[in-house]
C-alpha cells in the first residue's frame, strides 16, 4: 500500500523528538553538574569566609589579652603563640579565599588592602622573641625589650580595635557576595532543573502525541487499504495498471477474473491477457495505441475514438454453466507522477447492454427507413401489382417451405434442396426489384447469399438450414407488414374524393393483375435496369393482351428474367455499341401471339449475343461439364448450356444477375406449363428466345 | 422474434439429451415453418415460456423411438409412465439449457407431458412455429419452437 | 460556449485546414467559435498543406487522412519534421483503427471522428490549444 508522505513525516518527527529529548537531558545534566560543583565550592568558601569574619575580632581580642597580660606581668607565651596561629591561619585562609573566583572583587580588594595594612603593626609583635619581664626577687617589671614589645602590642591592639569592624564588614561583604552568587547558582540550578523537567515533559508529550498520531495514521492507512481492497473486489469494471513493458501491476479489480477467466494477473503481459480474444492485428494496433499514451504528443481525450479495443466481443461464462457473448470496452488513462507518465490505467467495462440497445435502435431505425422507402415505392406503384407480387411471393415462400419440409438426413438430400431454394428466391427477387420493392429485394438477396454460401460446403446438415428458416420467417413477417401497408394505402386511395381514380383502374380483382399491368411492370423494370447498369435501351411489348390469365404469372417470371439478362449481359455499353457501328440505344422486343392451337412468346435483344465458346468455358469453370465434354459440344448444344442450373457467365454477384440462376428458372417454368424453349443468337447482333406454350385449359383461364 | 442462438440452444438441448442418455447423438433434419395444425407424435413434453419473451417449445416423439431410447438407457420398464417420464426429461433438459443461456429473460414453466390426447398449445400470437425434425437411429421426432 | 475562454491577451491561434472536401473545409471554418482563432489557410492535399505550413506558420492543423497526391499520414510525418511544435488534429472518417493509430504515432496530437458536431470540434480545439 501507499506509504503516505504524512506517515513518513510523522516518523521523522518522532525521531527528532527523541533526539531532542536526549540532547536536553544531556545539557541539563552537564549544566546542572557544573552548577552543583560550583555551589559545593561556594559553600566551602563561604564557610572559610565566615570563619575569616571572626578573625579580626579574635586577633583584636588576643592582642588585648596579650596587652593585659603584659600589664599584669603575666605569662604571655601561649597568648603570643595563639595570636601567631590566628594570624597565620588568617593569612592561610585569606590566601585560599583570594584564589576563589566567585568573589565580589571590590569587597575582596578592600579586605585584602585592609588586611595587608595589619601587617606592619603585627609583624613586630609576632617577631618578638625573648623575655618581656625582668625579674627581681621582689619585683617584676617589664624588661627593656618588654617595653618595646608592649608598645608594639599596644599599637597593634589599638590598630586592630580600630580596624576590626571595618575588616569584619569587608569580609562580611565578601561573604555576602559569595552567598548571593551561591544563591544565584542555586536558583539557576533550580530553574535549570525545572526547565529540564518541563522540556522533558513537553518532549515526552510531543513524542506520545506523535506516537499516537502514527498509530492513528497506521490505522487509517490500514483502513484505507482495506477500503481499496473492498472497492477492487466489488467494482464491476476491471481495473489494472500497465507499466512501460505492458505488464499488469500487483493490484487489480476482481471483475477481471470473470471477464478473463483467471485469478492471478500480477506481471501478466497485456498480450497474454488478450491473445486468445483478439486478432493479432488488433492486438498490435492496441499495443501501439497504448504506447501513444507514454509519449507526450497525444491528447488522451482526443484519441478515444481510435481505441481499437473500444468494443471487444468476447465469449464469457454466464454463471450458469453456459457461454454467452458479451462486449467489453477497454479505456486507457495516463497515470502521471512528478517524472511524467508512471502507468497506464486500464478500465475494462462490460457494455453489452448498451451495445445491444444501440444495435436495436439501429435496427429499428433501419426498419423505419426501409418502411418509409417501401411506402414511397408503393405510392409509386399500382397496389394491384403489389398485390399480385405479394400473392406470388407467398406462393414462392410456401414452395420454399415445402422444399425445406422434404425430409433430409444426408448431405445429398440437403444439397438437393439448395437449387430449388435458389430458383425460387431468384425469381422472387426479380419481381421485387421490378416493382422497386427494395426492402423485400434486399432481404431475398440476403437469403440467396446464405443459400449460395451453403452450396460451397462439402458437408451439409440440418443445422446449416436453421439460419435460413429463421430468415424465411423474418421475410414472411416483412411481407405481412407490406401487405398490411398495401391494404391501408388502397383504403386511402379508395376513400379519396376523385371518382376517376377508381374508375381508371381497369380491373379491381384483388390478388391478380392483367396483361396491361404486366406491360407496365416490364417497362418500369426496363427503366430501372437501364439506370442501374448504365445501359441505354428501349423495350417494346406487343400482344400480351392475348396471353391467357393462367399463363400470366409464368410469362411474367420468364420475361423479367430474360429482361434482366439482356440488361446485364446482352445490351452492350454505349462505347461498345458505337464501336460496333450499332444504333446508340439498344432494342428489346417482346412479342406474344397465338401460334397454332397454342401460343408463342418471342424475346429478342440486339445486344452482344451469345458466344458458344464463352458459354463452354463458363460451364467448365462452374463444373457443370468437364473440359472433355465441352470439346464435344456443338454450337447448338453449347447454347443450351444457359438453361442448366448453376450456370452464370458473370464473375461478380449483383442484385440483378450473375447468381447462376435465371434462365434455368425460365426453362423450368416453361416446362412446367408443358411448353418448350429455344435460343438462337448471332454474336455481336442479337439473342432471341422462342417459347412455345400449349393451349391453356379452361379451368386455368378462369 | 426468435434469434438463431436461441433456436440453437433448444436444438442443442435436445440432441445432447440423446447423446448423454444413449451415448448416440441425434441429428437434426431440415427445419421448416409450421403451417396449420401442429403434427403430434405419441408423446409430447412441453415447456411454456413467459416473461420478456413468450412462447412454447415442445418435443414430440413416437412410441417406437422412445422404446429404443429406453432400451439404450438400460431401462426395462417400457410402460406408458416411463414414456411420459422420458419426454418430460427431454423437455426438462431443453428448459435447463435455455435457463443457462438466457437466464432472466425467460421464465420457464415446469414441463407438461401429453400422451395421445390433443395437447393444449397456447401458441403466442404473431409468432410462427419452427419445426426441427430430430433424427435418431431410424426414428424421427420433432422439436417445435414458437417464440415471440 | 464556454470553451471560448477569455484569451484576448494572447496572440491569435493560426489554424490551417487540410481536407480534400470543400464542404468539410467550409464546415470546419464555419464551426469554430474562437474569437482569437484565425484560419490562415486551407489545403486540399498534403503537398499544398506543407507549402502553406511553410508560408503561414500555423499553430494548429486539422488534417484529413485520405487525400489525393499526398495522404494525411505522409503529410503529418513531414509536417512534424518541419514544425515540431505544431499541433495536429486528425479529422477523418477512417474506420480502420490501425491507420488512425499510425497517424498518432507519426505525431498527430488528437483524432476526431467524422462526422463531428460543432461542439466536438470546438472541444477538441480547446483541448489542444487552450
Amino acid at each position: 500500500m501507499l506509504l503516505s508522505g504524512v506517515d513518513r513525516n510523522r516518523r521523522l518527527l518522532t525521531a527528532a523528538a527523541g533526539f531532542l529529548l536526549a540532547a536536553v537531558m544531556g545539557l541539563v545534566l552537564i549544566i546542572g553538574f557544573r552548577l552543583a560543583t560550583q555551589i559545593r565550592g561556594n559553600v566551602g568558601t563561604l564557610q572559610r569566609a565566615s570563619e575569616l569574619e571572626t578573625y579580626p575580632s579574635v586577633v583584636s581580642q588576643q592582642l588585648t589579652a596579650l596587652r593585659e597580660r603584659l600589664d599584669t606581668l603575666e605569662y604571655t607565651g601561649h597568648v603570643h603563640a595563639e595570636l601567631a596561629a590566628s594570624v597565620h591561619g588568617f593569612d592561610r585562609d585569606f590566601a585560599a579565599l583570594e584564589r576563589e573566583h566567585d568573589l565580589d572583587p571590590s569587597a575582596m580588594h578592600a579586605a585584602t588592602a585592609l588586611w595587608h595594612s595589619y601587617t606592619p603593626v603585627l609583624t613586630p609583635v609576632l617577631a618578638y622573641h625573648g623575655e618581656p619581664y625582668s625579674d627581681t626577687a621582689t619585683n617584676s617589671s617589664l624588661s627593656r625589650s618588654g617595653r618595646v614589645f608592649y608598645a608594639h602590642v599596644r599599637r597593634a591592639e589599638l590598630f586592630a580595635q580600630a580596624n576590626a569592624a571595618a575588616l569584619h564588614r569587608q569580609l562580611a561583604a565578601v561573604s555576602a557576595s559569595l552567598q548571593a552568587r551561591t544563591a544565584a547558582a542555586a536558583s539557576r540550578l533550580r530553574w535549570l532543573l525545572s526547565g529540564g523537567v518541563l522540556a522533558v515533559l513537553l518532549l515526552g508529550l510531543a513524542a506520545a502525541y506523535l506516537q499516537l498520531a502514527r498509530a492513528r495514521g497506521e490505522r487509517a492507512a490500514r483502513e484505507a487499504q482495506e477500503q481499496t481492497r473492498d472497492i477492487l473486489a466489488t467494482v464491476r469494471e476491471g481495473f489494472f495498471l500497465l507499466d512501460a513493458d505492458y505488464r499488469i501491476g500487483a493490484v487489480w479489480s476482481k471483475a477481471l477474473t470473470h471477464m478473463f477467466g483467471r485469478e492471478n494477473f500480477a506481471g501478466l503481459s497485456f498480450e497474454e491477457l488478450l491473445r486468445d480474444r483478439v486478432s493479432p492485428e488488433t492486438l498490435a494496433t492496441a499495443t501501439k495505441f497504448i504506447k501513444l499514451l507514454w509519449g507526450e504528443r497525444a491528447h488522451e481525450n482526443l484519441m478515444k475514438s481510435i481505441n481499437p479495443l473500444g468494443q471487444l466481443e468476447v465469449s464469457m461464462d454466464n454463471g450458469r454453466g453456459g457461454k454467452e457473448t458479451r462486449y467489453l470496452q477497454f479505456d486507457f488513462h495516463r497515470v502521471t507522477g512528478p517524472k511524467g507518465v508512471k502507468h497506464v490505467l486500464c478500465a475494462v467495462g462490460d457494455i453489452t447492454s448498451s451495445v445491444l440497445l444501440s444495435r436495436e435502435l439501429h435496427e429499428a431505425q433501419e426498419n423505419a427507413h426501409s418502411q418509409l422507402d417501401m411506402m414511397v415505392s408503393m405510392l409509386h406503384s399500382d397496389p394491384l401489382q403489389i398485390g399480385t407480387f405479394l400473392d406470388s411471393a407467398a406462393a414462392g415462400l410456401k414452395h420454399i417451405n415445402a422444399i425445406l419440409k422434404e425430409p433430409a438426413r444426408s448431405h445429398g438430400e440437403f444439397s438437393k434442396k439448395l437449387a430449388g431454394l435458389a430458383r425460387e428466391l431468384h425469381a422472387m427477387k426479380g419481381e421485387a426489384s421490378a416493382l422497386n420493392l427494395m426492402s423485400i429485394a434486399q432481404r431475398v438477396h440476403h437469403l440467396e447469399d446464405m443459400v449460395a454460401e451453403l452450396k460451397g460446403r462439402s458437408e451439409l446438415t440440418g443445422n446449416d438450414f436453421l439460419p435460413i428458416v429463421l430468415k424465411l420467417d423474418e421475410l414472411l413477417a416483412h411481407l405481412r407488414g407490406v401487405r398490411e401497408m398495401t391494404l391501408r394505402l388502397t383504403a386511402l386511395r379508395d376513400n379519396s374524393p376523385s371518382p376517376e381514380a377508381t374508375l381508371s383502374t381497369p380491373a379491381l380483382r384483388i390478388g391478380s393483375s392483367g396483361p396491361e399491368e404486366l406491360a407496365a411492370t416490364l417497362q418500369s423494370l426496363a427503366r430501372k435496369l437501364a439506370q442501374d447498369h448504365g445501359k441505354d435501351f428501349s423495350l417494346t411489348v406487343n400482344g400480351l393482351a392475348d396471353c391467357p390469365r393462367s399463363y400470366l404469372p409464368t410469362v411474367k417470371d420468364c420475361l423479367i428474367q430474360m429482361l434482366r439478362n439482356s440488361a446485364v449481359h446482352g445490351i452492350e455499353p454505349d462505347e461498345v455499341r458505337r464501336a460496333g457501328a450499332k444504333s446508340a440505344g439498344g432494342q428489346v422486343r417482346v412479342d406474344f401471339r397465338r401460334a397454332g392451337s397454342g401460343y408463342e412468346l418471342l424475346f429478342e435483344d440486339d445486344g452482344a449475343g451469345l458466344s458458344p465458346e464463352t458459354l463452354k468455358e463458363a460451364a467448365v469453370r462452374k463444373n457443370i461439364i468437364t473440359a472433355e465434354q465441352a470439346a464435344q459440344l456443338d454450337n447448338r448444344a453449347a447454347l443450351a448450356l444457359i438453361f442448366k442450373p448453376g450456370f452464370s457467365t458473370r464473375a461478380e454477384v449483383s442484385m440483378d444477375a450473375g447468381r447462376g440462376t435465371g434462365m434455368d428458372v425460365v426453362a423450368k417454368a416453361v416446362y412446367g406449363l408443358g411448353g418448350k424453349i429455344g435460343v438462337s443468337t448471332n454474336p455481336g447482333r442479337f439473342t432471341r428466345f422462342k417459347i412455345a406454350l400449349p393451349a391453356a385449359s379452361e379451368s386455368a383461364v378462369a | 422474434m426468435l434469434r438463431e442462438e436461441e433456436l440453437k440452444t433448444f436444438v442443442d438441448g435436445t440432441t445432447r439429451y440423446f447423446e448423454v442418455a444413449a451415448q448416440q447423438p441425434a441429428t437434426i433434419g431440415s427445419p421448416y415453418l409450421l403451417e396449420g395444425e401442429p403434427a403430434m407424435h405419441d408423446y409430447t413434453g412441453m415447456i411454456n415460456i413467459t416473461g420478456k419473451r413468450e412462447g412454447v417449445v415442445y418435443f414430440t416423439a413416437p412410441r417406437a423411438m422412445l422404446t429404443v431410447l429406453l432400451m439404450k438407457m438400460q431401462e426395462s420398464d417400457f410402460s406408458h409412465e416411463s414414456m411420459r417420464d422420458l419426454v418430460g426429461e427431454v423437455a426438462n433438459t431443453i428448459s435447463g439449457n435455455a435457463r443457462r443461456d438466457f437466464g432472466h429473460d425467460f421464465v420457464i414453466s415446469v414441463p407438461s407431458v401429453f400422451a395421445g390426447e390433443k395437447p393444449q398449445i397456447s401458441q403466442p400470437a404473431g409468432a410462427r412455429a419452427f419445426v426441427i425434425p430430430i433424427h435418431w437411429r431410424s426414428h424421427s421426432a420433432k422439436l417445435v419452437v414458437s417464440l415471440t | 460556449m464556454d470553451t471560448a475562454k477569455d484569451t484576448s491577451a494572447r496572440r491569435p491561434v493560426k489554424l490551417l485546414i487540410v481536407d480534400d472536401s470543400n464542404i468539410v473545409r467550409r464546415r470546419i471554418e464555419r464551426s469554430q467559435q474562437f474569437d482569437d482563432l484565425e484560419v490562415v489557410g486551407t489545403a486540399a492535399n498534403g503537398i499544398e498543406a506543407l507549402e502553406l505550413a511553410r508560408k503561414t506558420d500555423p499553430d494548429l492543423v486539422t488534417m484529413d487522412l485520405t487525400m489525393p497526391q499526398m495522404d494525411g499520414i505522409e503529410c503529418i510525418t513531414q509536417l512534424v519534421k518541419l514544425k515540431p511544435e505544431v499541433r495536429i488534429l486528425v479529422i477523418s472518417a477512417l474506420s480502420d483503427k490501425a491507420t488512425a493509430v499510425e497517424a498518432m504515432e507519426r505525431g498527430a496530437n488528437g483524432f476526431l471522428d467524422k462526422p463531428f458536431t460543432d461542439r466536438q470540434l470546438n472541444e477538441a480545439i480547446a483541448e489542444l490549444m487552450y
